[in-house]
C-alpha cells in the first residue's frame, strides 16, 4: 500500500485533498455560525454553470465557475441587504436558475464530455498539476484575507449588527465572506464535485461545533477534521476502488455521528460549561 | 453634592448627541418625526414610551445605523451620516436580550475580546494591552472568574453583564443599552441597573437607558426622554412623569399607585 505513495498522481490527490480539506473546513466556521449552509449549497451549483459554459466555449472552466460562484453570492447578499428578499430563497431561485442553464449547457455540447461529470461528481485523483497550482494560488489569497480579516469575520459571525456599532465595517465583511464562501466552492469543486463540494465546507466545522464551546477551539478542531477527513477519504477511495467525493463526504458523516455521540454539550454537566 | 446639582452640572458638559429636527424611518414608514434633543456628556438618559413607539430606532440612529429622513442628528460633532468607524467605537452598545445567539460557541473572554476589534480598526490584530482592557473590563462587572467559561451557560444576568464587559471594552464615552434587563428576574434587574449607575458615577460615561420599566430608573436618571413616534416629553423624571404626559402617552393604559409608582400596560396602538 506505502507504494501508492510513490505515484505522481497520489501525490497530486493527497496535496489537493489536504489543501482543500483546510480551506473548506476553515471557511466552514463562519458559515456555520453566521447560518450561511444553503448560501455554499447554492454557490457549487452556480459554479458547476460556469464550468459547464468553459467547457462549450472553449475557454478554461474555473475563472468562469468563480465569476458564476461570486455573481450568484453577490445577488443574494444584495437582495437581502435591500431587504428584497430573505436570502434562502433569493439562493434558492439562483440555485435552480443556474442549475437550470448547466443543464442547458450540456445540452448545447455536441459530445460526451467526462471531464464536466468530473466537476460534477469529484475526481480528485486526475487533479493535474496546472489544477494544483491554481488550486494553491487560490488556497493561498483565500488565506491571506481570511488571516487579514479574522476578527472581523468572527465578529459579524458572532452579530452583525453589534459589530457594524462597533465600527467594523460589517456590510462590506459580509460581502467579503460571501467571496471566499464562493472561492472555497470553486477551489473545492474539482476534488469532490459540485454536488458534494459543500459537505466539506459544512461538516466539518458541524462536528467541531458538537465539540466545544470555544471559537478558537471550534476553528482548530474543524480545520484538522476537515484535512484529516479529506486525506483518509482519497486514501480509502484509492485502496477500495470508490469514487473519491463520496469518499470523502461519507467519511466525514461519519465522524460528525460520532462526535454527536461524544459532544459534551449533550452531556448532563458538560465539560468547561458548567453553570457557575 | 446632591443628585440634582449633579445633574445641573452636567447639563452644562458639552453637548455630545444633538438630535434637530430629525426625522427617522424606513421606505414608507415614519418611526420618529420631529426630534429634537441635546444630550450632554456624563448625563443618565433613560428612554421610556410603549412599544413602537421608535425607542429601538431612535438607538439605531445613534449608533449611526439609520440616517435622518430630514433634519439633523450630530454625534460627537460629526453628522450621523459621516461617522467614521473609530465614532462608532465611542459607543458601547448592548442590543436587546435575544437579539444575540446565546448558543453561540464562544467563552466570556472571547466575547469580550471582541469590544477591542472596532476600537483596533481592521488589519490590527489584538495584542496584549488589548487582553489586559478585556480582563479589567471583566473585572468592572465582576465576571473576571468566568473567563474560560462559554457565554451559552451563564445565567441571563451574569449573560447581560458579560455583554456589558464588551461593551466597555471598548473604552466607550457613551453606553447606549437598549431594556437590558428583560427577562431577567427582579433581584437580577436590579443587580443589573445598580451595576450600570456604578459605571455611569465611576466611569463617568455618558448613559443612554432605553427601558419599559419606568419605576426602577427614575430614581437613577438624570432626565426621562418620553417616546410615541415623536418626542412627548423630557426633562428630570418629576417634570416627565406627570399624569397628564403620561396619559397622552400611555392611554387608558395607564395606573399611579399610592406609593406613586407608575404602572402602563400595552396600548400602543390605542389612539
Amino acid at each position: 500500500m506505502l507504494e501508492l505513495f510513490t505515484y505522481d498522481f497520489m501525490q497530486r490527490s493527497l496535496l489537493a485533498a489536504a489543501i482543500v480539506g483546510a480551506l473548506c473546513s476553515l471557511i466552514g466556521v463562519f458559515v456555520v455560525l453566521r447560518g450561511l449552509a444553503f448560501v455554499g449549497a447554492g454557490t457549487s451549483h452556480a459554479a458547476f454553470a460556469g464550468v459547464t459554459l468553459g467547457y462549450l466555449v472553449g475557454w478554461p472552466p474555473l475563472p468562469l465557475a468563480i465569476a458564476f460562484g461570486v455573481a450568484t453570492v453577490w445577488i443574494t447578499g444584495w437582495l437581502e441587504e435591500q431587504g428584497r428578499m430573505k436570502l434562502d430563497v433569493s439562493i434558492g431561485i439562483l440555485y435552480t436558475a443556474t442549475m437550470a442553464l448547466a443543464i442547458m449547457f450540456i445540452g448545447f455540447m455536441r459530445t460526451y464530455n467526462p471531464e464536466v461529470y468530473g466537476y460534477l461528481f469529484g475526481s480528485v485523483l486526475s487533479v493535474t498539476g496546472e489544477e494544483l497550482f491554481l488550486i494553491g494560488g487560490l488556497a493561498v489569497l483565500e488565506l491571506s484575507l481570511l488571516a487579514l480579516f479574522w476578527k472581523e469575520l468572527l465578529f459579524i459571525a458572532f452579530d452583525q449588527e453589534m459589530a457594524e456599532a462597533s465600527g467594523i465595517p460589517a456590510r462590506s465583511i459580509f460581502f467579503l465572506l460571501l467571496t471566499l464562501i464562493a472561492l472555497t466552492v470553486v477551489v473545492a469543486l474539482k476534488t469532490v464535485g459540485a454536488i458534494l463540494v459543500f459537505a466539506m465546507v459544512l461538516i466539518p466545522a458541524s462536528t467541531a461545533y458538537q465539540l466545544t464551546h470555544s471559537l478558537t477551539t471550534l476553528t482548530l478542531y474543524s480545520v484538522l477534521i476537515g484535512t484529516a477527513t479529506a486525506v483518509t477519504g482519497v486514501i480509502v477511495s484509492t485502496v477500495w476502488d470508490i469514487p473519491s467525493g463520496p469518499s470523502i463526504v461519507l467519511l466525514a458523516i461519519a465522524v460528525f455521528f460520532f462526535s454527536l455521540l461524544i459532544s459534551p454539550k449533550r452531556m448532563k454537566h458538560p465539560l468547561g460549561s458548567s453553570r457557575p | 453634592m446632591t443628585s440634582q446639582q449633579d445633574s445641573q452640572e452636567r447639563t452644562s458638559c458639552p453637548v455630545i448627541i444633538r438630535f434637530d429636527h430629525a426625522w427617522f424611518g424606513f421606505p414608507g414608514v415614519v418611526a420618529l418625526e420631529d426630534i429634537s434633543l441635546s444630550i450632554h456628556a456624563g448625563e443618565f438618559i433613560g428612554i421610556i414610551g410603549p412599544n413602537g413607539s421608535g425607542k429601538t430606532t431612535l438607538c439605531r440612529a445613534v449608533l449611526g445605523l439609520l440616517a435622518p429622513l430630514k433634519g439633523q442628528l450630530r454625534i460627537f460633532d460629526c453628522a450621523c451620516e459621516e461617522l467614521r468607524c473609530h465614532h462608532r467605537a465611542q459607543i458601547g452598545y448592548l442590543p436587546q436580550k435575544g437579539v444575540v445567539d446565546r448558543d453561540f460557541p464562544v467563552t466570556v473572554f472571547e466575547t469580550v475580546m471582541m469590544g477591542r476589534y472596532g476600537a483596533l480598526g481592521l488589519f490590527r490584530r489584538p495584542g496584549p494591552q488589548d487582553r489586559r482592557i478585556a480582563l479589567e473590563s471583566l473585572a468592572l462587572v465582576a465576571m473576571e472568574r468566568y473567563r474560560d467559561v462559554a457565554l451559552g451557560s451563564l445565567s441571563g444576568g451574569q449573560q447581560q453583564r458579560v455583554l456589558i464587559a464588551r461593551a466597555l471594552a471598548q473604552q466607550p464615552k457613551v453606553l447606549l443599552l437598549d431594556e437590558p434587563t428583560t427577562g431577567l428576574d427582579l433581584p437580577m434587574q436590579y443587580n443589573v441597573l445598580d451595576l450600570i449607575q456604578h459605571l455611569h458615577k465611576t466611569l463617568r460615561l455618558t448613559v443612554l437607558l432605553i427601558t419599559h420599566d419606568i419605576n426602577m430608573i427614575r430614581s437613577r436618571v438624570d432626565r426621562l426622554v418620553l417616546l410615541k413616534t415623536r418626542l412627548y416629553a423630557h426633562g428630570p423624571p418629576a417634570d416627565v412623569l406627570k399624569p397628564d404626559i403620561l396619559e397622552q402617552v400611555y392611554g387608558r393604559g395607564l395606573i399611579f399607585s399610592d406609593s406613586n409608582l407608575v404602572f402602563v400596560g400595552d396600548y400602543h396602538h390605542s389612539p
